[in-house]
């Protein structure tokens, strides 16, 4: 810096650029508009020493000003509106002073010695500086302007910083929200898949509701197997009756309750949002919320979160239904096969041997377990009693009267009781014991040890076929009665007789057999096509005729059995 | 278990809830179960102390919203306070300081009461 004395002209002109400089600095470190604006006009009403001065802001699309800041007496009020609305070509313009401008100064309503300072970016109008007459009545210079218009420029690029920083900010908060919603679907995505109580599924997700959407009123209803029921509640003053969950079924997926008048139920508790939820394109959940306690109301984001997470919930809760559904199954399921061993261990296995007899005999149960029964025993007197029996209808229940059965038959074998007497017996039991719909056909027999006479007692059961030797023709074992438990034992059963001869062959059947149906289901296997298939392989082995039989059964029906099937086969050599 | 407690202080007329750990769904109803008793025996002015509380999900924040009403409701009020700034984060973000009193020390809240 030199010694000598400046001149008056030298030491504004380092003050301005000071002051500029300075300004600068302070501006580009100011995030704060109001700061930058009261700084223009301070440092500008002091540099050109007038009274009154104020920063209109341009409300875009609103054809009118916002009063920024304003000092002096007499101007218009900080924080009022003035109505305006200015031609491009004075926008364009970055100083507007003298008189030619008269009409823009009595628009605002401000001497017309005033000025005004455009404030705007490169593309973009923000407002004006306006600065009243000078105090000392003097003109506004043009080294004065100049150096205001300076001022004005390095303030509007700060003001627009400002601007678009607090833009960032908002979406950037935005954002940061969008990505809490997102984080919370996913943990309690992550959070739901391992639970399996419905009761805590569904508290989490009325607290999940509550924090995220800032609510207090809150209901989540679920339809199950078409019974709808509140699952999760807050803030309600009185559940739904089953009237009013009826009617939230049968309202629109999104419905506000602006729209729905007449609903009692919605009005008391103050609900402002229903979201229906679907599952398999079929409405099973219903969401209520009430007001937000930011009273921001609920707009498309909010209700893509309910949904989202109402769905979320809703699938956890199907998969739970879904995994009870399946352990009940899978423990039939286990029940079921431990029956069928059960069952398989009432059978006898294995056959008693008969002297000068072959003996082959099958069961096969169209389900795990079935009703029909067949036995062979030895008795107390060396002789043997053979039993074919089938119960009305089909597994477990079929099934549980077998088993009685087979167990009344090995109370009663030992027992010096005649077959027709032990038949009455086994028929009051039954007759008593079921339900009327409940019967049993039933066969039995004994044939003498010295293997010559086979007595026998039929209680409706199709009649066993003796095959004699030279005969195609089958004798029919019919005498007996009336099927075990359709009435009471008035009638006594009967019995008959049949002297065994050396060749002949006794096939003892269920109705599983003849009749098994055709693929078409319009035919029945029926007796004919059992007595043609045994003659056809009568000098088979019992073992072999039985397979032959079964063979020719699974043919006609092509592998499809639609009811259970049992066979004796005895082979007299 | 997840890493969650709750210890109960009495200072005063006032019941603070140490609250530390990870407040998520699974440990929702611990805080739940805790501000349910202290609303049943009465002790309807409740401080929260966040000081140790790492983490807090949605599901924590709904516990506060659920029962706020009701201890308004008997004059009392919930307030919290020394959260860390993560935590009181997820707070601001879902708008939580307009409804509720969150102060950075205990004994400001103490004093509010």
């Amino acid at each position: 810096m030199s010694n000598s004395p400046l001149s008056n002209d030298e030491r504004r002109s380092r003050f301005e650029l000071r002051t500029l400089l300075e300004t600068s600095r302070l501006l580009i470190e100011s995030q704060d508009p109001d700061f930058v604006l009261n700084n223009l006009l301070l440092i500008t009403m002091g540099k050109l020493l007038v009274p009154k001065g104020m920063i209109l802001i341009h409300k875009p699309g609103d054809a009118s000003y916002l009063v920024s800041k304003s000092k002096g007496r007499n101007w218009l009020a900080e924080g009022s509106e003035l109505s305006a609305e200015f031609d491009q070509k004075l926008l364009d313009t970055s100083v507007i002073h003298g008189e030619k401008y008269a009409a823009v100064f009595d628009a605002i309503g401000i001497e017309r010695e005033s000025a005004l300072f455009n404030l705007k970016t490169s593309n973009h109008h923000l407002g004006f500086l306006c600065l009243g007459p000078k105090g000392n009545k003097t003109a506004i210079t043009g080294h004065e302007i100049e150096f205001i218009e300076s001022l004005s420029i390095i303030s509007s690029v700060a003001i627009a910083n400002s601007r678009m920083f607090k833009e960032l900010r908002h979406i950037n908060r935005r954002l940061d929200r969008k990505v809490h919603d997102l984080n919370t679907l996913l943990e309690l995505s992550k959070d739901f898949n391992m639970m399996v109580d419905r009761d805590e599924i569904a508290r989490v997700f009325k607290f999940a509701m509550l924090g995220q959407m800032l609510i207090r009123t809150f209901f989540f209803a679920l339809d199950i197997d078409g019974k709808r029921s509140i699952i999760s509640i807050s803030g309600i003053k009185e559940p739904p009756s089953d009237e009013d969950l009826d009617e939230l079924f049968a309202l629109d997926d999104i419905a506000r309750t602006d729209d729905i008048k007449n609903c009692a139920f919605l009005a008391e508790n103050n609900i402002e949002l229903l979201i229906g939820l679907r599952f398999q394109n079929e409405k099973i959940g219903v969401v209520g919320v009430g007001p937000r306690a930011t009273m921001e109301g609920y707009g498309d984001a909010e209700i893509n979160f309910l949904q989202s997470l109402g769905n979320l919930a809703l699938l956890t809760i199907q998969k739970t239904l879904l995994l009870e559904e399946q352990i009940v199954k899978k423990r039939l399921e286990e029940e079921l096969n431990l029956a069928k061993t059960i069952q398989e261990g009432l059978l006898p296995s294995p056959i008693p041997k008969i002297p000068g007899m072959e003996i082959a005999a099958v069961n096969v149960s169209s389900r795990q377990v079935g009703g029909d029964y067949f036995d062979v025993l030895k008795l107390n007197d060396n002789g043997h009693l053979l039993a074919i029996a089938d119960v009305t209808g089909k597994g477990i229940p079929a099934s549980l009267l077998m088993a009685n059965l087979q167990s009344m038959l090995h109370a009663l074998a030992p027992l010096d009781v005649t077959l027709e007497e032990a038949t009455g017996r086994i028929n009051d039991i039954i007759y008593e014991n079921t339900p009327p719909d409940k019967f049993i056909t039933f066969f039995w027999g004994k044939i003498t040890e010295d293997g010559k006479t086979f007595k026998y007692t039929n209680a409706g059961h199709n009649p066993p076929m003796v095959f004699k030797k030279g005969s195609d023709e089958p004798i029919l074992l019919e005498d007996g009665g009336v099927i075990l438990g359709a009435v009471p034992t008035f009638v006594p059963y009967s019995s008959a007789e049949y002297s065994i001869e050396s060749g002949d062959l006794i096939v003892f059947f269920t109705d599983g057999v003849t009749e098994a149906m055709n693929p078409d289901q319009t035919e029945e296997y029926e007796e004919h096509r059992l007595v043609e298939c045994v003659n056809a392989h009568r000098n088979l082995d019992a073992d072999g005729i039985m397979k032959a039989i079964i063979r020719d059964i699974n043919q006609f029906a092509n592998n499809i059995q639609y009811d259970d099937i049992t066979m004796i086969i005895l082979k007299v050599n | 278990m997840k890493n969650f407690s709750i210890a109960k202080r009495q200072v005063d007329q006032i019941s603070v809830l140490d609250i530390s750990g990870e407040l998520d769904a699974h440990t929702a109803s611990q805080l739940e179960n805790s501000l349910k008793a202290l609303i049943e025996s009465k002790n309807i002015k409740i401080i929260v102390n966040c000081a140790k509380l790492d983490y807090i999900a949605s599901a924590g924040l709904g516990v506060f919203m659920a029962y706020i009403e009701d201890v308004r409701g008997l004059g009392g009020d919930i307030k919290l306070s020394n959260m860390n700034d993560r935590v009181y984060n997820v707070f601001d973000l879902l708008g939580f300081p307009t409804l509720y009193d969150i102060v950075d020390d205990e004994r400001d809240a103490v004093n509010a009461f």
